[in-house]
């Protein structure tokens, strides 16, 4: 199991739940694949890239395949793609491991030039998946029928994740729609010596600083936006896939 | 900052600690180098360098036994100081420290292994003692 990695160019993306009933992201993850190997970065996804727990089976029929396609003929091309296991796709790690060709991994640590990045899922942060497995998963799994029902009721909760962040006292300067924790834990890292702290997991995207002048970056769900994250000659930077053109 | 935990500071050169202090702390690199050196049979011998992310010190917060090396900062060097009482809290914080600890100790032994192997096999005797000499 790695967890160091070196790099020029790494871009991350996280969160695509292929295979849940709201995720339509297959022609633009294949996109965005061919992309990030032909401008000569190396992928990392950051967890939660196939769904487990809300598993649609005619969605995984119809996009997995092309998404693996994509990720096989990158790394044939030289791509390194690393893959660090969420909290919906962490049964999947064994069969991840053994389907050849991912580095797979629980966090990355990015050398980046001088600077140092950790890249992480972020689950382990999550109160409430922290506190309380079971009840998460089974409201994960109930969540499931209602994207069934309609994919749509997923930006309902989004919005009032948003909702809720810009009402709690304590949000203070994290990024809207996350639990506090999130950022207390990027400091946390920056503490022992990174420069920036990378998370998925919350669906919600942004930027904030951290205490020591170091930047926690979300690049948010792929199913939701085109952000990702880039690394490039150790610059940190939060950037946005337009499809061909990159 | 949480409690048990500090940044501390140190020029080039100072000292951290010395071999048979008795306190307990452990620190991680957050900006600058660590050296750890060993007298032995009165020469100086450099054990590591260990830069940002690494682990000074670990050893004696979780054995409590007093340092075994001197350790001294080169160049400016910013260190996170962990109190005993910190360390379980610093784990429930930061549930990834705990993974790279065990990684870093896990990775020393495996060293020392290679290299008491590689002694022995060798016929080397003196080097397997100096090797095993400097692990106390």
């Amino acid at each position: 199991m790695i967890t160091r990695i070196a790099t020029d160019r790494l871009a991350i993306v996280s969160d695509l739940h292929l295979g849940n009933p709201f995720s339509d992201v297959r022609a633009k993850t294949v996109a965005f694949v061919d992309w990030v190997s032909r401008e000569g970065f190396d992928l990392c996804i950051n967890g939660d890239g196939f769904e487990v727990t809300q598993l649609s089976f005619s969605r995984v029929s119809r996009d997995v395949p092309d998404v693996l396609r994509a990720l096989k003929m990158a790394m044939q091309r030289g791509t390194k793609v690393y893959y660090v296991v969420g909290n919906h796709d962490i049964v999947f790690e064994h069969f991840l491991n053994d389907w050849g060709g991912f580095k797979l991994a629980p966090f990355l640590n990015v050398e980046s030039g001088s600077r140092r990045y950790r890249v992480e899922h972020g689950h382990l942060y999550d109160p409430f998946f922290v506190s309380s497995p079971r009840l998460y998963d089974f409201c994960t799994w109930m969540g499931g029928f209602l994207l069934k029902v309609h994919p749509r009721f997923y930006r309902l909760w989004i919005r009032f994740e948003r909702l809720r962040s810009r009402l709690r006292a304590e949000r203070e300067r994290g990024i809207i729609g996350e639990h506090p924790n999130f950022l207390a834990a990027a400091s946390e890292l920056e503490a022992r010596g990174f420069d920036g702290v990378v998370f998925g997991h919350t669906h919600h995207g942004g930027r904030v600083e951290l205490p020591g002048g170091g930047w926690y970056l979300n690049p948010g769900s792929f199913m939701l936006s085109s952000n990702f994250v880039k690394i490039v000659e150790g610059r940190l930077e939060l950037s946005s896939f337009g499809g061909k053109h990159g | 900052m949480a409690q048990g935990l500090e940044f501390i500071h140190y020029q080039d050169g100072e000292c951290i600690f010395q071999e048979g202090d008795t306190t307990q702390e452990m620190y991680v690199v957050q900006s600058g180098e660590v050296v750890i050196r060993k007298e032995n049979r009165g020469e100086p011998l450099t054990l590591a360098v260990l830069r940002r992310g690494e682990f000074v010190g670990e050893m004696s917060l979780l054995e409590s036994l007093p340092r075994s090396a001197h350790a001294y900062a080169r160049g400016p060097t910013k260190l996170l100081r962990i109190q005993a009482g910190g360390f379980l809290l610093k784990i429930r914080r930061d549930p990834t420290f705990a993974f790279e600890l065990l990684q870093a100790l896990s990775r020393r032994i495996r060293t020392k292994n290679e290299q008491l192997i590689a002694a022995l096999s060798q016929g080397n005797l003196s080097e397997a003692k100096k090797i095993l000499e400097n692990e106390a």
